[in-house]
């Protein structure tokens, strides 16, 4: 079915989801109440770093209307999404490690008892020292440990070693060499993370609702910190308000509504203030780098070295992943030849840093596409020029021996050019305004499982019979990325039906058959793969069917536009529906069923532990790519840096829904635009988080949203179901360089710090002027 | 976030508003638009036993305009109903301009103008450029009444001279003077939802030969602990005729007279530098206007 041909993949349907969202009428998991209910609510500390000396909680149990208390001591096993690294608990056992972790939960006849109930639990503390700062924190380690069995500190450090990066450095015509830093930010999704939980006394089973974007890493979390097989446990996700990363890990919500659920056999639902979401965090790594970048007379890549020390906070969360995501992004979207990373994760006692939108590839992104820019100044030419020179094409095989089927990054940045102007505006602006390009790429289908099974990533069941029609089941979480629609057009393609006939069962998982989660840019692949292959059965049946019907071969059919017709002769055509009608009728109803596993690649052998280089992380199946040009207007009297209009292209492969992938563009835009020049967790030198609200946290509104000029450029990758790839995490990577390389071309400074805030443009713009009198 | 239990009263008139302050006293707390209020009430900053809630009373509310004499905003009346009021864009252009610049549609939906100045916070929006309008507040109570130029009625950081059993009833504005145009501009980091790192807002009255300056207020926000009149910037500009270099002696004379704090929003060096690139804008603006009516 590789054909180009499509009727329902490609079309601008609205969402699935869409209507119940904007009538307001969508259930969110804390919009659900069942009998007997109970409210939970977590005790959090008021230290960075202390040991837990008593916790008194008796006048608490006392209060009238508080049904249970627990403490971290009643389910001390230990989680983790990464399995080896897994070193979180429910709620604080003996120590707690940042301001605002969980110490005791409550539950409680009615929420305002239980926060009541929290004011009378007693803990006594013994603050230890505060480590805010990676290299404070690996200095301080041998005086103050964070975790005890990491000595220095440090959750992992690696080093990957590709080519000779020094002999091709002393062969370069061109060396640069620059630190970038960047900032500590949330995701700021809508809905705080909610989870209820109802535990079962009689038969032992665990219903969980979450809001979560991996059902299936905290179905296997739940498992482990309560002890229960995962076959008793029933994760399902209703509506969820915007993950970004940021619920694709369990939350203690989830834990601590299940075990107060269990312990009092009635239904508890946790729901997180904002400042609890601030508070566990799981946001971007603030990264410390080093990027050296070396190109030959002729202005191509030779080497590049990168350095980078990522602010983990507390725990290790996804850390260890995003950490060797930073070291594999420098690979790609342009030929590096020659390449060294190090790279390490360091505790801190902020609150842990985890997935976000993008994971791993914004750092590297930011540092590379800056230098690239000043580098492409420096020989004295154009940086599309440059940028275009050094871009991959189809088939390349980086060093780190990341495949990429096919791309159009090529087309990307010619788009952009193209559209924008931007070689008749760079550098020719007035002063306070300026232009900047900037490309990028993201991952689509991913590798491996964390927990190195072989086991698909996707299973796709659809059912079908003249009773419910056409249902797929996928226990894939929508968290508001548009799986569910996505599904359904591919599936109505595979089928011959139209979109809108197909029956979507999704984020459960004892209702859906498997999925990993949301995560990666892995969804549209993953399902589409899968259900190519449980159509293909369904298809089988149907076409005997239709062919004894018909009066001719099975292999001579066609399905589509909802009917069967002979590819020889056209007459012989008969419904779609009548043959399932038939079907059903004789023998009753039909399923298929569809895996999909990452293509392994050769080379990398998990059993021995995975010891090719960066083999562990980065390799996928196939890659998108974006690319940004970005127009500033800087107030040069205030410092303040509008963004007046962005003009992006991006290659997704083919657009199964262009309308939800221009959305997906303009909120990765919009996302990452924040980043660049206002978002920023502050803390005190206690640790204590200064803006843990959305007042002072500073998202863009509307009023920041600048105009956006997206093309979807024409590909297709034949490599990939429908040829797709992804779109959701491809353009949040330009962005942030975009903006910074725009802002040079505005005022001739080059930020390598974010945010980029009013103050610092005034500042920089002060410490220019000093200069050019001296 | 669970608010203390308090008892809720909704008077209907203002007889019955004076009665209930005075008699529930330091207990009681005035509702308006509870934009401030609840969130205090959240933070558990406060715990009144009573609310009294004053939406429902009409002499509180509208906008009353007489030609020659000025304009009557009762303190109850809602930030949008400012924001969207023909009289006020007309007249008070600086008012009218910080009102759309205060919280978002949801926020100016609910806020009152009387609360915004009764909360006194230091970064509020509306009590600059009434301060520079010369408002006059009306406090009433069930004894009587009494007047005062705003800038006597907020005295800090959530601070006014407002006494047990008294309400804000509204602002008093004098008719603008002829060939007179105000401004109002904040500095922030995004262009809506901010907490002004700076505002100010700027009233000039130019001579009939359209260059003179008569008569000029020049009023700061968010750099004091309330709203501070500038005392130089007049001194240097009135009786001058209008001109970039006066202007820029005045600006720098207005981030002199700034006595701004630094917080996670703003240094106090930025916001006493951006004292001077406001004054600059705001006193050019103000003059093109005025140069027009
Ligand atoms: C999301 C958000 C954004 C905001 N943005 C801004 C902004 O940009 N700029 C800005 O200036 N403010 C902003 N605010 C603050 C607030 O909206 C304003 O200060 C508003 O004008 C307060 O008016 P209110 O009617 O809601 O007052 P309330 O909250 O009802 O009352 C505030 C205080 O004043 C007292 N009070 C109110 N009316 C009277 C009266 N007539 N007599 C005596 N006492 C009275 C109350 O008892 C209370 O102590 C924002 C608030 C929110 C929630």
């Amino acid at each position: 079915m590789n054909s180009r041909n499509f009727s329902q993949v490609g079309r601008s349907v609205p969402r699935i989801d869409g209507p119940a969202k904007v009538k307001g009428e969508a259930i969110y998991t804390d919009d659900m109440v069942l009998p007997r209910m109970a409210y939970g609510k977590i005790k959090r500390s008021p230290y960075a770093h202390a040991l837990i000396k008593k916790i008194d909680y008796s006048k608490a149990l006392a209060l009238p209307g508080v049904l249970a208390v627990i403490t971290g001591e009643e389910a001390p096993n230990k989680w983790g999404i990464v399995p080896q690294t897994a070193n979180e608990v429910a709620l604080a056992v003996h120590k707690v490690r940042f301001h605002g972790e969980g110490v005791a939960a409550v539950a409680a006849i009615d929420e305002e008892t239980a926060e009541a109930a929290l004011n009378l639990i007693e803990v006594e503390y013994e603050p230890l020292p505060v480590l805010l700062d990676p290299f404070a924190s690996m200095k301080r380690a041998k005086e103050v440990r964070i975790h005890e069995e990491a000595p220095d500190n440090i959750l992992h450090q690696a080093e990957q070693l590709f080519g000779d990066p020094d002999k091709a450095f002393a062969g370069c015509a061109y060396i640069l060499e620059k630190e970038f830093h960047t900032s500590y930010v949330n995701h700021a999704f809508l809905e705080p993370h909610t989870s209820l939980a109802s535990y079962d006394p009689q038969s032992g089973q665990l219903q969980l609702w979450s809001s979560t974007q991996v059902p299936h890493y905290l179905h296997r979390q739940l498992s482990i910190v309560l002890e229960m097989p995962m076959n008793r446990i029933r994760v399902t996700v209703p509506a969820v308000g915007g993950g970004f990363g940021g619920k694709g890990e369990a939350s203690s919500a989830d834990f601590c509504a299940a075990l107060l659920s269990r312990k009092t056999g009635r239904p508890v639902r946790v729901t997180y203030e904002r400042s609890e979401v601030f508070a566990t965090n799981k946001g971007r790594h603030p990264c410390h780098m080093k990027m050296k970048i070396g190109l030959d007379k002729d202005g191509y890549i030779q080497a590049v070295d990168f350095d980078n020390t990522l602010d983990g906070g507390a725990y290790a969360g996804w850390g260890i992943v995003v950490m060797f995501y930073t070291a594999s992004m420098i690979h790609l979207p342009y030929r590096v030849p020659n390449a060294r990373a190090r790279v390490r994760r360091v505790y801190t006692n902020k609150p842990t840093c985890g997935a976000m939108r993008g994971l791993g590839g914004v750092q590297p992104r930011y540092a590379m596409e800056c230098m690239l820019d000043e580098l492409a100044e420096m020989i004295g030419v154009s940086p599309y020029e440059l940028k275009m020179k050094n871009a991959v094409e189809s088939g390349y095989r980086s060093v780190s021996n990341l495949h990429v089927p096919h791309t159009e990054f090529k087309k990307c940045l010619q788009t952009v050019v193209d559209k924008s102007g931007y070689l008749e505006k760079h550098g020719k602006l007035p002063f306070g305004k300026g232009i900047g390009l900037a490309g990028g790429y993201y991952i689509s289908g991913t590798a491996y499982t964390l927990y190195l099974s072989y086991k698909p990533h996707t299973t796709v069941l659809i059912r079908l019979d003249t009773e419910g029609g056409v249902t797929l089941h996928c226990a894939a979480a929508d968290i508001g990325q548009g799986c569910n629609t996505v599904m359904a057009q591919m599936a109505a393609e595979a089928l011959g039906v139209r979109y809108e006939d197909v029956h979507v069962v999704s984020g459960d998982t004892e209702l859906g058959t498997f999925d990993l989660g949301s995560f990666a840019s892995r969804l549209t692949y993953a399902s589409g793969a899968a259900i190519k292959e449980a159509a293909k059965q369904i298809n089988d049946k149907l076409f005997e069917v239709a062919a004894g019907m018909l009066g001719c071969r099975a292999d001579q059919l066609e399905v589509k536009n909802c009917r069967f017709y002979s590819t020889f002769e056209p007459d012989k055509t008969i419904p779609w529906e009548k043959v399932v009608d038939v079907y059903t009728n004789t023998v009753g109803t039909l399923t298929g069923i569809g895996h999909f596993s990452p293509p392994r690649l050769k080379g990398i052998d998990l059993s021995r532990g995975a010891r090719v280089q960066g083999a562990n992380i980065g390799h996928s199946p196939t890659f998108g790519f974006s690319a940004q040009v970005i127009e500033v207007d800087v107030d040069v009297e205030t410092g303040k840096v509008r963004v007046v209009k962005v003009t992006e292209a991006g290659d997704c492969g083919q657009a199964v829904n262009p309308m939800s992938v221009e959305g997906q563009v303009e909120g990765s835009i919009m996302f990452t635009l924040g980043q660049a020049l206002y978002e920023e967790m502050k803390m005190d030198a206690d640790g204590r988080m200064l803006n843990p609200s959305l007042h002072d946290y500073k998202v863009p509104t509307a009023m920041e949203l600048p105009e956006i000029d997206s093309t979807i450029v024409e590909s297709y990758d034949p490599t990939a179901p429908f040829g797709v790839k992804e779109s959701g995490e491809g353009p949040v990577q330009p962005t942030i360089p975009a903006i910074a390389n725009a802002v040079y071309d505005a005022i001739g400074v080059r930020f390598t710090e974010l945010p980029i805030t009013p103050e610092k443009v005034l500042k920089a713009l002060k410490e220019k002027k000093e200069k050019e009198k001296q | 976030m669970y608010l203390n239990h308090f008892e809720y009263y909704a008077p209907r008139t203002a007889g019955e508003a004076f009665e209930l302050v005075g008699r529930l006293g330091d207990q009681a707390k005035v509702l308006a638009g509870g934009t401030d209020l609840m969130l205090i009430l959240k933070e558990k900053l406060i715990k009144p036993q009573y609310l009294i809630d004053i939406n429902g009373v009409k002499e509180f509310q509208g906008i009353a305009y007489a030609a020659g004499k000025g304009a009557v905003i009762g303190a109850a009346t809602k930030i949008s109903e400012v924001e969207h009021s023909a009289i006020i864009r007309d007249k008070y252009f600086a008012l009218y301009q910080a009102a759309g610049e205060l919280g978002s549609v949801q926020v100016r939906a609910m806020a009152t103008i009387g609360g915004n100045s009764c909360h006194a916070s230091p970064a509020a929006e509306t009590p600059t450029p009434l301060v520079t309008l010369r408002a006059r507040v009306v406090i009433k109570s069930a004894a009587g009444e009494r007047q005062l130029p705003l800038e006597d009625f907020i005295l800090g950081n959530r601070k006014t001279v407002l006494g047990v059993g008294e309400i804000l009833t509204g602002f008093i504005l004098p008719e603008p003077a002829p060939r007179s145009a105000s401004r109002y501009a904040y500095i922030g980091l995004r262009n809506a939802m901010e907490i002004d790192a700076v505002n100010m807002a700027v009233n000039l009255v130019l001579e009939d030969d359209g260059r003179t300056i008569k008569d000029l207020r020049l009023v700061m926000g968010s750099v004091a602990p309330r709203p501070l009149i500038s005392a130089e910037v007049p001194a240097i500009l009135v009786g001058q005729e209008f001109g970039s270099e006066l202007v820029g002696k005045a600006a720098a004379a207005a981030a002199g007279e700034a006595r701004p704090i630094s917080d996670i929003r703003a240094s106090a060096e930025y916001r006493r530098e951006m004292v001077a690139v406001l004054a600059r804008r705001l006193l050019q603006e103000a003059f093109d206007a005025a140069r027009e009516v």
